[in-house]
């Protein structure tokens, strides 16, 4: 089997290769590699408590954004709104499945999927204790990062409201304010680097 | 001082989770990581070639993306197809730049930076040049970054479409453009993806490989 190295830890830039000794950060330091300036590591000041806090905010956050509207839209006394969900669901036939279903992958599911698993390992770290599948669900959040783009939805659903406001009268719903905290709260947690949460719980025995 | 490289010491790290172990004088070599069990790979498999694909395959769609219309709007006065262009245009002339400026840069400039940046990264990569190496890798990471904000445009035609539902007085409707448009970002995302960008550091004059 593989042997890891011992002595003082070693990082190795996964943009080229170089090897470095880790060094104790102080708070808000980053380090950088020394050839190719790739961000190796990253000092952040939040506890295992403090990430559930905000774990278990983005979940409530995700529900806010996926239960109000955001945006309704109204016509001659008409009025139709969009929900984050139903604008991918819409389009859900024919042809049009495909980048709908893109959609709902990248805006709904991969999001959800990794509050879930966020909350599931750091639930158990909270009491010490090594989630079932720990190492599955770490890869799958590894994987999964790529494509979730909370963000975009966000920019894209305020051009929606701008490229409409100039045909119709548009209101920007409660949905819009919970996507834009959804996007802070998301980004944040995404800064964590990988590092710290494999090793969580030698930090945390 | 340049630093020393993994591959040359025999240390391998995973890229999954970070863990650096070592490739030798082990009997035999490490094929998985000690720590989450990712197949352990010392550069991600035929890289360029995978890239190089995924490139042209988003090439190829990026023209249907462009030429065909991606939303159908009709209103009291008629309807009326749209381009990704088209779009950028009648932002332009409503006096909204500032959308406009934010449509073209995400459905037009980001596919574009991306196919000129991975073709001139595949291209030295395969000369084995060993110029503006630093440079190189930040104009990667460039790519990564950046390669999601083109959905902004299929979000844009999602929502309206979503909201547009008023019979005589205004529909929308997305069209096949849209589709395509779709997979020019998914393909490229892909190729940025297989790119392994520590091939920029792998072959070079002072580096005997």
């Amino acid at each position: 089997m593989s042997m890891p190295t011992r002595g003082r830890e070693l990082l190795v830039c996964p943009h080229c290769d170089a090897v470095h000794r880790a060094v104790v950060l102080a708070r808000h330091e980053v380090a950088a590699c020394v050839a190719c300036g790739h961000i190796l590591a990253r000092r952040h000041s939040l506890s295992v408590d403090q990430l559930l806090a905000l774990t278990v905010t983005a979940a409530l956050v995700f529900l806010i954004a996926n239960s109000y509207p955001l945006m309704t839209i109204e016509v001659g006394g008409m009025q139709t709104e969009a929900t984050v969900w139903g604008a991918a669901l819409l389009m859900l036939h024919g042809w049009a499945a495909w980048p709908a279903a893109v959609l709902a992958l990248s805006m709904f599911i991969l999001p959800l999927l990794q509050i879930a698993l966020l909350l599931w390992v750091l639930a158990f770290a909270r009491f010490g204790r090594r989630a079932p599948g720990f190492d599955r669900v770490l890869v799958t959040l590894h994987r999964s990062r790529p494509w979730s783009m909370t963000e975009v939805f966000l920019l894209g659903a305020l051009v929606a409201v701008v490229k409409l406001s100039s045909w119709v009268h548009v209101t920007p719903g409660i949905g819009i304010w919970a996507l834009a905290s959804l996007t802070i709260l998301l980004t944040i947690l995404s800064l964590v680097e990988p590092r710290f949460w494999w090793t969580l719980l030698q930090a945390h025995p | 001082m340049t630093p020393v490289r993994a591959i040359r010491v025999g240390l391998v790290a995973c890229q999954t989770c970070g863990l650096v172990m070592q490739r030798g004088p082990v009997p035999s070599p490490p094929t998985s990581c000690a720590r989450c069990g990712t197949r352990l790979r010392e550069r991600r498999p035929r890289s360029a070639e995978n890239t190089l694909a995924w490139l042209i395959a988003g090439v190829i769609l990026y023209i249907p993306a462009n030429v065909l219309a991606v939303m159908y709007v009709s209103g009291v006065g008629g309807g009326e197809e749209s381009t990704i262009i088209g779009g950028v245009l009648s932002f332009w002339r409503a006096g909204s730049w500032d959308i406009a400026l934010l449509i073209f840069t995400a459905s037009i400039a980001v596919p574009a930076t991306k196919f000129v940046a991975l073709a001139m990264l595949l291209w030295t990569v395969h000369r084995g040049s060993s110029w503006a190496r630093k440079q190189r890798t930040a104009l990667y990471r460039l790519v990564e970054f950046i390669g999601y904000w083109s959905m902004l445009d299929v979000v844009v035609v999602a929502l309206t479409a979503a909201l547009l539902k008023f019979k005589a007085l205004g529909t929308a409707e997305p069209r096949l453009g849209i589709v395509f448009f779709c997979g020019v970002v998914v393909t490229t995302m892909i190729a940025a993806l297989s790119f392994d960008p520590r091939l920029i550091w792998d072959m070079g004059a002072n580096d005997g490989h």
